[in-house]
């Protein structure tokens, strides 16, 4: 039986995830220190760049003054690159030279040096701009630029790249996780099915093949081991039951057999027989309740057994009994219903019931018993208009030595209905006990044969 | 008695192997007991016995195991397997493996003595295939699964014409309520009320009402089908 687990794998999903997550936190804290590394050194070398022009210009200004510097602009204003951005103007707002006529409008001018400090960057249209703005003496603005672009465009490569990585690390982590998960939970669910079956009564169920030499293999070493325990035990509770059933009727046979010999009080003899086959039956009856409950699950001893005519044979064996007590009797069985079963513990538990009936119905109650086909299962329903259980015993009524107060005087031992629930288990079969108007209704559901054609 | 039936008793207990015994000698029968699965196996094997009586926990073993050693031997006895392993699996184990009747220990010595006869019967029949059973007045048919008393049709259910079948097949020897249990309704359980008595006494009442009073109750022990000649 295998059921559905479907968070079972939560903790080591977890620990999956958490791993990933901080090979991913930690691959991030390590790219950003790279990226701050790169842009710092590529602003340096635009600033480098920028700080040379500007060097260059000065030293034009030393001499000539504003001429030179409207000659050196116009002459690199017409081999412009597009990389750089050059613009001197007149008092009057008028350019002289450059690479573009007007002045950026987010940009002021500000001291009257040739040095690099105070750069400034700003943005025209797509591109940023490292820019120095000065207005020399005389009132002539000078603008001094150089594109970011190919920083910036450094720089998204870097980004993409490094987005890409991350995904990728993600991506990776989470497969981790998950092949982790499950390679985990393909072994942990051997175990649990195999704690599954055992829990259905299965106690001889092992793992079959090797174990993985890891925690797992030990894992199921030591389950194995504690298994094969319980099995013993189990084992010897069968000897033990088996060898007291044998030493106790030794001496039970003798005294039946000394019993027959006693002459001249026939009526006393004959009572002390009954008694004495009364506690037989008793202890049989313990018996075959913890035999069946301990063959639960295990399958072994049961056949094909046609269910509809086992129960038609037991219905027909006591019919006379039935009609005799005054009873309404009905039976609808579905023929040809067959399960996996032992004859005779199913003849038990039909006969056990019947007999209650019997014990407890008056002359006039209606009994009424229906096989029919469900789904998967048989359903065997019997109900009478008796007196039903007392509410009382309802919740022990399948235990053993369950009788209820009322019925004190009524022979039997309460045994009845515990070897029902036990054969019932050992068939795997479900029992309810539906509430009814009036009277005791029990149902069965037998698991239905699996037939291969 | 010139070939007198031998019973051979493999028990370990030696009181319920003097009980075994003394019902076999009050059948008429000579007896020998070994307490060992091994002697017993030895002397089934070496004299011929009509019926063996074997127990199943005994010193050397389980009977039912031995059970095909004792055929291998050659020994055609029928075999009764009688202990303490009483359940209803025990004894469908037992009956498959190869046993004629199974009782179950602790028994009642009245239970033991009918199945002996009952096996000690099938032993000397030899064919039975004959249609008819005819007793007195009572007739019974086995093709065509009719009864007859005093030429008039006794009209019976399937099971009771199983049940006077096998009361007219033990004629004369007294059958218990579970050997009928066993043998009409093939089940191996003690239902522990008079079910079985309500079928008889309604076959008794059917056959009574026709002119037969053919089925005795042997008081604490079961039936007897013995039709009387008018």
């Amino acid at each position: 039986m295998t059921t559905p687990r479907p968070f079972a794998a939560k903790a080591t999903l977890r620990l999956a995830a958490a791993m990933a997550l901080a090979v991913t936190l930690l691959s991030l804290a390590a790219m950003a220190l790279q990226y701050r590394l790169v842009e710092t050194r590529l602003m340096q070398a635009q600033k480098t760049l920028l700080s040379a022009d500007l060097d260059g210009l000065a030293a034009l200004y030393d001499q000539r003054r504003i001429i030179a510097l409207r000659q050196a602009i116009d002459y690199r204003a017409t081999a412009a690159t597009g990389d750089e951005m050059l613009l001197l103007m007149d008092r009057n707002g008028q350019p002289l030279a450059g690479t573009r006529k007007d002045w950026p409008a987010s940009l002021a001018p500000s001291g009257d040096t040739f040095t690099p400090d105070n750069a400034t960057t700003f943005t025209e249209g797509q591109t940023r701009w490292l820019a120095v703005a000065r207005t020399l003496p005389g009132g002539f603005p000078l603008l001094v630029a150089r594109s970011l672009a190919p920083v910036d465009a450094t720089l998204a490569a870097l980004r993409r790249g490094m987005l890409g990585l991350l995904a990728a690390l993600l991506v990776a982590g989470a497969l981790v996780g998950w092949l982790a998960a499950h390679s985990v939970m393909t072994k942990i669910n051997r175990l649990n099915t195999l704690a599954d079956r055992v829990a259905d009564g299965a106690l001889d169920a092992r793992l079959p093949g090797p174990r993985s030499p890891d925690e797992f293999g030990l894992l199921e070493t030591h389950v194995h081991a504690m298994l094969d325990r319980i099995e013993n035990l189990n084992r010897a509770t069968h000897r033990l039951s088996d060898t007291i059933a044998h030493e106790l009727r030794t001496p039970l046979n003798r005294m039946l057999q000394k019993l027959s010999k006693i002459e001249g009080q026939p009526d006393l003899t004959a009572e002390l027989k009954s008694e004495m086959r009364q506690a037989i039956r008793m202890f049989d009856s313990l018996l075959d309740i913890s035999r069946a409950e301990a063959d639960q699950g295990t399958g072994g001893g049961l056949v094909p057994v046609d269910l509809s005519s086992v129960a038609a044979e037991v219905w027909d064996l006591y019919d006379p009994l039935l009609e005799d007590k005054g009873l309404q009797i009905e039976a609808h069985i579905t023929p040809g219903l067959h399960i996996l079963g032992d004859r005779n513990l199913i003849a038990q538990v039909l006969s056990n019931l019947l007999d209650n009936a019997i014990k407890y119905c008056g002359a006039g109650d209606r009994l009424t018993l229906t096989l029919t086909p469900e789904d998967d299962r048989i359903l065997m329903r019997l109900s009478d208009t008796g007196p039903g259980l007392p509410e009382d015993i309802k919740p022990e009524a399948f235990d053993r030595f369950t009788r209820a107060e009322r019925d004190r005087a009524t022979p039997g031992h309460g045994h009845g209905l515990a070897l029902v629930r036990a054969i019932a288990a050992r068939h795997g079969a479900r029992l309810t006990l539906p509430t009814t108007e009036k009277g005791f209704a029990l149902e069965i559901r037998w698991p239905k044969l699996q037939q291969s054609d | 008695m010139s070939d007198m039936e031998r019973i051979l008793i493999i028990e370990d207990d030696p009181e319920t192997a003097a009980a075994i015994r003394a019902e076999a000698e009050a059948l008429g029968c000579q007896t020998d007991h070994r307490d060992t699965l091994p002697s017993g196996i030895e002397a089934a094997t070496t004299v011929k016995y009509n019926v063996i009586v074997l127990d199943r926990m005994l010193p050397g073993g389980d009977g039912v195991d031995a059970m095909a050693n004792i055929r291998a031997g050659g020994s055609t006895a029928l075999i009764l397997i009688l202990s303490a392993l009483g359940r209803a699996a025990n004894r469908v184990e037992g009956l498959e493996k190869g046993a004629d009747d199974y009782l179950p220990k602790p028994f009642e010595p009245e239970e033991l003595r009918a199945r002996l006869r009952a096996l000690l019967r099938r032993g000397t029949i030899q064919v039975l295939d004959n249609d008819l059973l005819a007793f007195g007045d009572v007739e019974i048919r086995l093709k065509a699964r009719t009864v007859h008393v005093k030429r008039n049709h006794v009209p019976t259910s399937p099971k009771e014409f199983e049940l006077i079948t096998y009361f007219a097949r033990n004629a004369g020897q007294v059958v218990t309520r579970m050997q009928l249990l066993e043998n009409v309704w093939n089940l191996h359980f003690d239902p522990g009320t008079n079910v079985v008595d309500v079928h008889v006494g309604r076959l008794r009442r059917k056959l009574e009402e026709a002119g037969a009073t053919a089925i005795q109750t042997a008081r604490g022990e079961g039936y007897i089908f013995a039709p009387l000649p008018a």
